[in-house]
């Protein structure tokens, strides 16, 4: 009997998913061991822009949803290590429309959260850094930072 | 009382949810106003910091089943009557919506929103009126939900407990809660916690330049390290170097005011505590460990000075590595870890300092620490009187006078206690605007694949279903589905009910829609070994029926409702029934509100402006009567 409104919600994404979503994005309830089917976690992959050094990279990203979805927005996490400004050393996302407080609205749907991500990808907010690695490079060394953000895309090729 | 309350009140049999502040009051009131027949249901024990108020309880009870002393203690003043305790989680399958069905009434006395929300869709599924309550210090309320004839629990959204995102906490704090959460969640538990959980303290996956240390050596204390060292390392490390690796970056402080690094050295110049002896050692083995005496710091309510939380700081930490090293690794923060609380209370305010926001003292910040609530005993007494006052309403059958009463701080027009007449259901509630239909059917021998064909697509005529329980998806179809998710769809199709991964047994509620219809359905599972083989072949026996009770007043805007089945609980008791769905049982929602739009306005339906007005203040009013309610010591 779990999750009345944020499993209604999410049934909707899902659906709407399945519908229509963008070219190249994967997003997909998590299946367990046991062969449940689970709403509540999602497994997607992020596909770097075309024409940015991003480019070929399709990028894991899974999002975590809770009880009180839509109020509150689902946490989502790249691989722990991911290297860009915004993401945590565990992975978490720092996105302004992630943000309880900020951006987050109840209508924003997983297609526009994922857009949202893969946006955030070639346009780093240094207002808001959530590693310093990846934050000073952006800053202090931008070839090298590209070349980083080109070493990563080749790590995670496409899946066929 | 009238000789009609008593009779309404002898004949009944209610269920209690929650033992606790609002239980203890609760059941007494109920005992005495001449109920017989009460269950109590409650996970938890009794704790010492419950007896202030919980009056039911003992010193020599502590550690006991709430739900078993309360019947004990009640039974020694009223002994002739049955409660039947139950010292478990009302989330448990064991109280599924077949356990629901035999009550009259269910009476609320929870602290917590998901317990709420539980109860409130067992009772929709059962169709058995709900007395929800809840207190915050001096405010409280109660509401009344009967399927059909008002808002169900779940039709206006609650305030769920803040949650803070982790930029905010991280990097840039402005109120003192954010410190607390800080200290809590990511310090705390870096030091303490299980270390494999991620932690977003330090933004620093490799130490700038000394590549050859790896970042979370910082917190591991080497081997010819003291504690007081160590500790003093850490407090530079968090409040000073990591503030000054935060100033660096411009942007972030642009349009905000800029923290300031602290080190040790400047606010506790010596190198090593002074301390007044040596007092813990005479700390006898009951009490708890804590800095407090050694460091001559007795009120709980002062607010220490920078020096004072540095020294809880350095001395808190060394009485964790030196008396409580067995801890260290599996810590969780607990708000009555006395160590812990004063650790925390010591690491937000030097952030806070830092932050240029206002210090706390130990008894606020353990208040915000724990989302302790003060609880009022009187306000308990009031909330348990109003329930049984609108419980015995609804035994009497006398709906129309049901109200949803508020409980507040202030008098209002000379009032405390302030009426209101329940609201009707909100026509987009997920939970209670959907059909609800009854399926008897072997979850033992019956295949998912026959469920899917029979009911899902002959039955209710769904061309691409989708099945779920909860959360968990159990059946989708369409070419779309993705191959590993399909793979495990065929599986399950040749499993039988029971033995699905998320079991579909007796009492489960399953929740069935289509990816282009605009159509859910929950179907409540009955389990079932007989059927009639000429009447149901199939050997499923699928019924209609809906929060129906015969009040002329809702039927008005639910003319979709199946007007030839009686009632609910004659339909539920009639198996051989309509199996037949009829048509307009299961229209879509969109055309649900379509009819609904296009009936006469029913005389009933009160002005939404007013509705509105009241509900606005309410809600300002009980902000926070979702939340758990405990009491300091």
């Amino acid at each position: 009997m779990s999750g009345g409104i944020a499993r209604g919600r999410l049934a909707e994404e899902r659906k709407a998913w399945r519908k229509n979503h963008p070219h190249g994005f994967v997003a997909k309830p998590e299946t367990l061991a046991d062969g449940s089917v689970n709403l509540m976690i999602w497994h997607c992959t992020i596909p770097g822009k075309q024409g940015t050094d991003w480019e070929g990279g399709y990028f894991p990203l899974t999002l975590h949803f809770s009880e009180d979805y839509p109020s509150k927005p689902p946490k989502c996490k790249f691989s722990p290590g991911f290297f860009h400004p915004n993401v945590y050393p565990s992975g978490t996302v720092c996105l302004s429309i992630l943000n309880e407080d900020t951006g987050w609205r109840p209508a924003i749907t997983v297609k526009q959260i994922l857009v949202g991500i893969q946006d955030l990808l070639d346009q780093p907010n240094p207002a808001d850094p959530a590693q310093t690695d990846g934050y000073q490079l952006f800053i202090q060394d931008p070839v090298e930072y590209k070349r980083r953000v080109r070493q990563q895309s080749k790590q995670y090729p496409a899946l066929v | 009382m009238a000789d009609s309350h008593l009779q309404a009140v002898k004949g009944a049999k209610v269920l209690m949810v929650g033992a606790g502040g609002i239980g203890c009051e609760l059941l007494k009131t109920l005992a005495l106003s001449g109920f017989e027949d009460i269950h109590v249901i409650d996970m938890d024990t009794i704790e010492v910091s419950n007896l202030n108020r919980q009056f039911l309880f003992r010193q020599s009870h502590v550690g006991q089943s709430k739900a078993k002393v309360a019947r004990d203690a009640v039974l020694k003043f009223k002994p002739h009557i049955n409660i039947k305790p139950y010292h478990a989680n009302v989330k448990s399958p064991e109280f599924n919506v077949e356990f629901f069905k035999q009550f009259s009434v269910v009476l609320n006395g929870l602290d917590n929103l998901d317990a709420r929300r539980h109860v409130n869709r067992l009772c929709l599924a059962a169709q058995v009126p709900l007395v929800e309550s809840g207190t915050t210090g001096y405010l409280g309320q109660v509401t009344v939900h009967v399927k059909g004839k008002t808002e169900c629990y779940e039709c206006q959204p609650k305030p769920t407990p803040k949650s803070y995102p982790v930029c905010t906490i991280t990097s840039t704090p402005s109120k003192f809660v954010h410190c607390v959460v800080w200290a809590k969640d990511l310090l705390f538990a870096k030091l303490f916690g299980d270390k494999s959980q991620d932690n977003d303290l330090n933004i620093r996956p490799s130490d700038d330049g000394n590549t050859s240390k790896n970042p979370e050596d910082v917190f591991e204390r080497s081997s010819d390290e003291n504690a007081e060292k160590y500790g003093r390392r850490i407090h530079d490390h968090v409040f000073g170097y990591n503030i000054e690796l935060a100033l660096a970056n411009d942007e972030t402080w642009k349009n905000r005011k800029k923290p300031r690094p602290i080190y040790i050295k400047d606010v506790l110049p010596d190198k090593s505590l002074q301390r007044n002896g040596h007092l813990e050692n005479c700390t006898s083995e009951d009490m708890p460990i804590s800095t407090m005496p050694t460091l001559g710091l007795k009120n709980p309510q002062d607010i220490w000075s920078l020096v004072e939380n540095a020294e809880v700081f350095l001395e808190s930490l060394r009485l964790f590595i030196e008396k409580r090293d067995k801890d260290i690794g599996n810590l969780i923060f607990d708000k009555d870890d006395q160590l812990a609380v004063e650790f925390v209370t010591a690491a937000a305010n030097i952030r806070a300092s830092s932050f240029g926001i206002p210090l706390h003292s130990l008894f606020e910040a353990k208040g915000i620490a724990g989302n302790i609530v003060h609880a009022v005993a009187t306000t308990n007494a009031i909330i348990a009187g109003l329930i049984v006052i609108e419980a015995i309403k609804i035994l009497q059958c006398d709906f129309h006078n049901c109200r949803m009463s508020y409980c507040l701080e202030h008098p209002s027009r000379k009032m405390l206690l302030m009426p209101v007449e329940p609201f009707e259901a909100n026509k987009s509630c997920y939970v209670c605007s959907e059909q609800i239909l009854l399926l008897e059917i072997n979850t033992w021998t019956t295949k998912l694949r026959d469920f899917v064909e029979k009911i899902v697509r002959n039955k209710l005529g769904m061309n691409l279903p989708i099945v779920m329980h909860g959360a968990n998806l159990i059946y989708e179809d369409g070419d779309d589905i993705e191959e590993d998710i399909a793979t495990n769809y065929t599986r399950n199709l040749d499993k039988v009910l029971a033995e699905l991964p998320s079991q579909v047994t007796n009492g489960t509620v399953l929740t069935v829609e289509d990816l282009q219809q605009e159509l859910t359905c929950n179907i409540n599972i009955k389990h079932r070994e007989e059927f009639d083989e000429e009447k149901h072949p199939d050997g499923m026996v699928l019924s209609g029926w809906s929060g129906h009770l015969n009040d002329n007043k809702v039927a008005s805007n639910r003319e979709n409702d199946i007007s030839s089945a009686p009632s609910a609980a004659a339909d539920a008791e009639n198996p051989d029934g309509p199996d037949v769905v009829p048509k307009n049982l299961i229209l879509g929602a969109r055309e649900k509100y379509q009819r609904w739009k296009n009936l006469p306005t029913p005389q009933k339906i009160r002005p939404r402006n007013r509705t509105r007005r009241i509900r606005k203040i309410l809600i300002k009013l009980m902000t926070a009567t979702a939340a758990t309610t405990m009491t300091m010591t």
